[in-house]
Formats: C-alpha cells, structure tokens, sequence
C-alpha cells in the first residue's frame, strides 16, 4: 500500500524539483513499494503525453504581439508603467497620495453631511418663515482615476465664490494639465436663475448655433399657476474647442447657481478599438482570400459564415469607434433656466392665515416627531446587536463564575 | 533563456524598453498563450488574455521583486487573469476538431507520435478536470514548476498544490478509463 504522503511526492519526483531530503525519502520508498513504482511510471508517461501535446500545440497567432505593441504604446499605459518605476521617492509618494485620499475623502464626507444637514435646517426655516429657498453654495473639485487609468476630471464652481473656485483650480492644476494630453469626452453643466425664461432660452439657443453647435433636447415648463415658478432645460452640442466660450456665453444669461464640467479619458479605449478594428480587418482579408481559393461546398460556408460574423463585429466596434470619436468632438451641456423673482414684501397675515399656518405648522411637528421616533428605532435596531453581545457575554460570565462556586463548593 | 537573462529583460522592460519586452514576449508568449487557453479552452479569450498578461508584464516591471523566478511571476500573472475571466464569464469550449486540426499544422515528431484517437481521448480527460485541475497538471508536468513555484502562481498553500497534483492526476486517469471504456 503506498503512503499518501509519497503519493503526494511523486509528481514532482517525476519532473525533477523535489529537495534533496524528500527526493532521498521518495527513493527510500522506491525501492520497497511495487506500488509507489507503479505510479511513478504513469506519472512519467502522463508527463510524456502532456509534454508532447504542448509541443504539438497550435503556434501562438502574431497577432497577440501586434495587439500588445499597439497597446503599450499608449501614453496611458506608458504613463501608469513609469509611475510604477519611479525612483526612490515612488513609494512615499504613493502613501502619501493614499493617506491624502483617505482624509481628503474623510473631510469631503463630513463636509458633504455638514452642508446637508445646513441646508436642510435652511430650507425647513425658509418654508416655515415664508421667504424664498436659499441655495447653499459650496466649491469643490475632485480629480479622480479609476483602475484602466482613465481618468475623470470633475469640477464644480459657484459663481457666489469666485476667488475660492480659482484658489482652488490652480490647487489642483497638475491633474488637469496631464489630462490635457489625452482625447477626453467632456460633458458640462450649467444652471442659471434668469428674469425672463423665455427670453434666455432664445438666447442660449442663439448662442449655441453661433458656436457652431445644435440643441438636441429642450423641455420648458410653463407655470399653471400665478405662484409657479417658470423653468426650463435644454441640451446642446457644441464643439469641444468651443465649450468653455459657450459656457462663458451661457453664464451671461443671468446668475449663475452652478457650473460644472466633466471629463472622461477616453484615449484608451479609443487606441484599444483601433488595435481591434486592425485585427479583424486583417482576419477579414485573410478570409477573402480563402473564399477565393474554393474548396468544398461545406468548406465554403464555413468560411463565408466566419466572414459574416468577422464583418459583424468589426461594424459593431466601428460604430463604438465613432461614437467615442464623436463624444472628444463635441461637448455635451445641460442647461438648466430658472426663473429668478425679486423677493416680494410679505402681506401681514390675516386670522384664517394664521389658524391655517398654526395648523399646518402642528402638522409639520408631528410629522417631524414621527420620523424622529422611527429613526430612533431604526437606529436601536442597528446598535442592537452590541447591547445583545455584551448581555450575551455577561450571562455567560455569570454563569461560569456560579458554576465555578458551586463546584468549589 | 535563464532567469537571470528574463530579469535583466524586466529590468530593462521597466525602464521602457521595447525591443526588450519584444524578446520577453518571444520567450514566454507561447507557453503563456498555451496556459491560458489550457484553462479556459477558448481560442478567442486566450487571445485576449495573452495579451492582457503582456501588457501587465509591461505595466509592472518595475514592480516585480525578484523574490521568484520571472517565469514564476509572469505565469501567476496569468493564472490570475485567466481564472478571473472564468468567474466572469462561461467559457465556450473550442471544438475539438478544431483544435486537432489547428494542432496539425505544427505538428512535431514528437506529437505525431500521439495518434489521433489518443490525442482526443487526452483533451476530452483534460476538458473534463477542473481549471485548478488543469492548471496543476501544466505546471507541473509542461512547465516542470516546483511545489513552491506552483503554490506561487496560483495563489494557495503548498499543501494544497501538493494535494491538487495528487487528485488531478487521478482524476485524469478516471476520465481517460471512462473514455475508453465507456458505461
């Protein structure tokens, strides 16, 4: 009977890498096991089989080393692979990248739930006081890349803090200037408090055409109601050498709430398509050629159906091609137009108002109280697990203490 | 080509030398390429992965610390990828025709020693083994890696390898009884 553990051995007994103490215990066991010997000699003829079925393997296609050439000679992955060579400041730097991630995120978090909470105590007293809505403001540019090295440029700006929004840009100016290098699909932002809404809208469009762009989308909201706030958003293309004179254009039109621009690197999708669309081109040809040659009726259709479904994916991906080539040529905005009111003066409420306005007003608490006692028990229910525990582990001390006593005793 | 030649080519790769990754991918593309497409037996995605892999070597030279052998670590590269593309998607299996007959082109003396029936019997058995399964059995018999080397590529315990070595191979021959003697 062989030992399970020699069985274990043999493998690698058979293709040379054992040490030299376990070559020398499988040995041992060789020479008195007609078992282990056994095994051994279909080891070695598997490694045979297994050898000369990869030696007789289809060759590697050349088409692989094209692709990947083609592939590292993009700035992108040029790039990523010299940040990893970098010197001996590489490594500290990339900590220090990390640790500033960490808290810059652990900062925006609180300065996000910070502004939430602000604005929700904002908004909740402006309903209550009867004044108009404020918007609270806030500047922040955030520059980010995900795992294909593509990179993403968000900015967001003000127009109420305008020194802050260029103390911050050229804080952050390394990021954009590199991303400037590469073919980038921008989409931007823009929401405007304007008089007359119908007035901006035929002057956004206007200065849209003149760009040399075109509206692909335009909702406008007319108000039904004296009270109703006029709205309107529209959507245009414009080149994308033209798009930060269009938003500039745009942001004449009246006040300017919010201002943002995003930007997706696109550049290496777009060289990986090209390597792609190469490929199948030159597997089409190949193709053709073969369907020139002739052959059997079988053989024939064969290849013509190999043809078809290369001609297939190569439209499919030539349609992606052009679509991303299409996005780095033209900007997307979204505008949105909003009718801006000069505050009215308040009438002094009469009685029935007022009864009104205390009502709704109790209303208001109760529904305040409401949420506030369900969010209460949300949250014990959450927590309930470490009161649970802890419980938990003091019966069980308890009961170890008793037993303990009561067997001493 | 030693390891001391294949780390003087990374060294060189992550410097950014191109005729030095050339030369890289010219040493170790096809047994990669074959690795590959041993574990996820489709032509297309081997491909694919291949030069994914490739491309990995290119990006993180600069990375690899010399604690292996430089074939060790680009085959862990590609046990990765290969086994990562699997969770992602069902391979589809190339027909075996198909393979026979790419195979037949470059056929060797040493292959042509296989007869045909033999040759289908052993991709049918291989088919059936898991991609762990049949990683082992490359590694190990092919690629004439070590335990420890073994245990580096694909991730996981030396015991583990050892113990996979040992029921790959069985259930290998399992497969190649049930194929010759079917039920």
């Amino acid at each position: 009977m062989m030992k399970h553990e020699i069985a274990e051995l043999l493998p690698f007994y058979a293709n040379g890498t054992l040490d030299p103490a376990d070559r020398a215990r499988v040995e041992a066991e060789l020479s008195s096991c007609t078992d282990c010997a056994a095994e051994l000699r279909e080891l070695e003829a598997l490694g045979t089989s297994l050898k000369s079925r990869a030696d007789g393997a289809a060759p590697m296609p050349d088409h692989i080393l094209d692709n990947a050439l083609a592939r590292i000679a993009t700035p992108a992955t040029a790039r990523a692979a010299t940040r990893l060579q970098t010197a001996w400041w590489g490594t500290p730097a990339r900590y220090a990248t990390a640790a500033a991630l960490v808290v810059g995120f652990g900062a925006s978090a609180f300065a996000a739930y910070h502004a939430h909470e602000l604005a929700t105590s904002q908004s909740t007293e402006a309903v209550r006081v009867g004044a108009p809505q404020q918007i609270t403001r806030a500047d922040t540019l955030v520059y980010r890349a995900d795992d294909k090295n593509a990179s993403k440029v968000h900015r967001s700006m003000s127009a109420g803090n305008p020194q802050g929004a260029a103390d911050t840009t050229a804080q952050a100016a390394a990021p954009p200037a590199e991303a400037k290098q590469h073919r980038l699909a921008k989409t931007a932002r823009i929401e405007i408090l304007v008089r007359d809404v119908e007035g901006a809208l035929r002057r956004a469009q206007s200065a849209v055409r003149g760009a040399g762009g075109d509206v692909t989308a335009l909702a406008d909201a007319s108000p039904r109601t004296e009270g109703a706030v006029h709205g309107a958003s529209l959507t245009v293309e414009v080149p994308a050498s033209r798009l930060d004179g269009t938003l500039d254009t745009l942001a004449t039109l009246g006040t300017v709430q919010n201002r943002a621009i995003d930007a997706e690197d696109v550049d290496a999708a777009i060289v990986d398509e090209e390597a792609r669309l190469r490929n199948l081109r030159r597997e089409e040809t190949d193709l053709r050629k073969l369907m020139d040659k002739g052959g059997k009726v079988d053989e024939i259709l064969t290849v013509q159906q190999n043809l078809s479904d290369v001609r297939g994916q190569i439209e499919q991906l030539d349609a992606t091609h052009q679509h991303d080539l299409h996005r780095v040529a033209t900007s997307t905005i979204t505008v949105t137009l909003t009718e801006d009111r000069p505050n009215a003066v308040p009438a002094k409420p009469g009685p029935s108002a007022r009864i009104d306005g205390a009502w709704h007003s109790g209303l208001n608490a109760l529904a305040d109280t409401v949420m506030s006692f369900l969010t209460t028990i949300v949250w014990c229910i959450a927590y309930a697990p470490v009161p649970l525990a802890l419980a938990g582990a003091a019966y069980a001390a308890t009961r170890f203490i008793r037993t303990r006593g009561a067997t001493a005793t | 080509m030693s390891d001391d030649d294949d780390r003087r080519l990374l060294e060189r790769i992550a410097k950014r030398d191109r005729v030095a990754f050339e030369t890289f991918f010219r040493a170790h593309g096809s047994s990669v390429h074959r690795f590959v497409r041993d574990l996820v037996r489709d032509d297309g995605l081997a491909e694919e992965l291949t030069s994914d892999v490739m491309v990995e070597v290119w990006r993180s030279a600069g990375k690899y610390g010399g604690r292996s052998r430089a074939r060790t670590w680009v085959f862990g590269i590609a046990h990765h990828k290969a086994i990562d593309a699997l969770r992602k998607r069902r391979a589809t299996l190339v027909p075996l025709d198909e393979l026979l007959g790419a195979a037949s082109d470059a056929e060797t003396p040493e292959a042509a020693v296989l007869r045909a029936d033999e040759r289908r019997r052993l991709e049918d058995a291989l088919t059936s083994l898991s991609p762990e399964h049949r990683a082992v059995l490359e590694l190990t018999y092919v690629e004439g890696f070590s335990q420890k080397e073994i245990a580096d590529v694909v991730d996981c315990p030396v015991a583990t390898v050892k113990t996979r070595a040992f029921y790959a191979k069985q259930r290998l021959r399992d497969a190649l009884a049930t194929a010759e003697h079917p039920r």
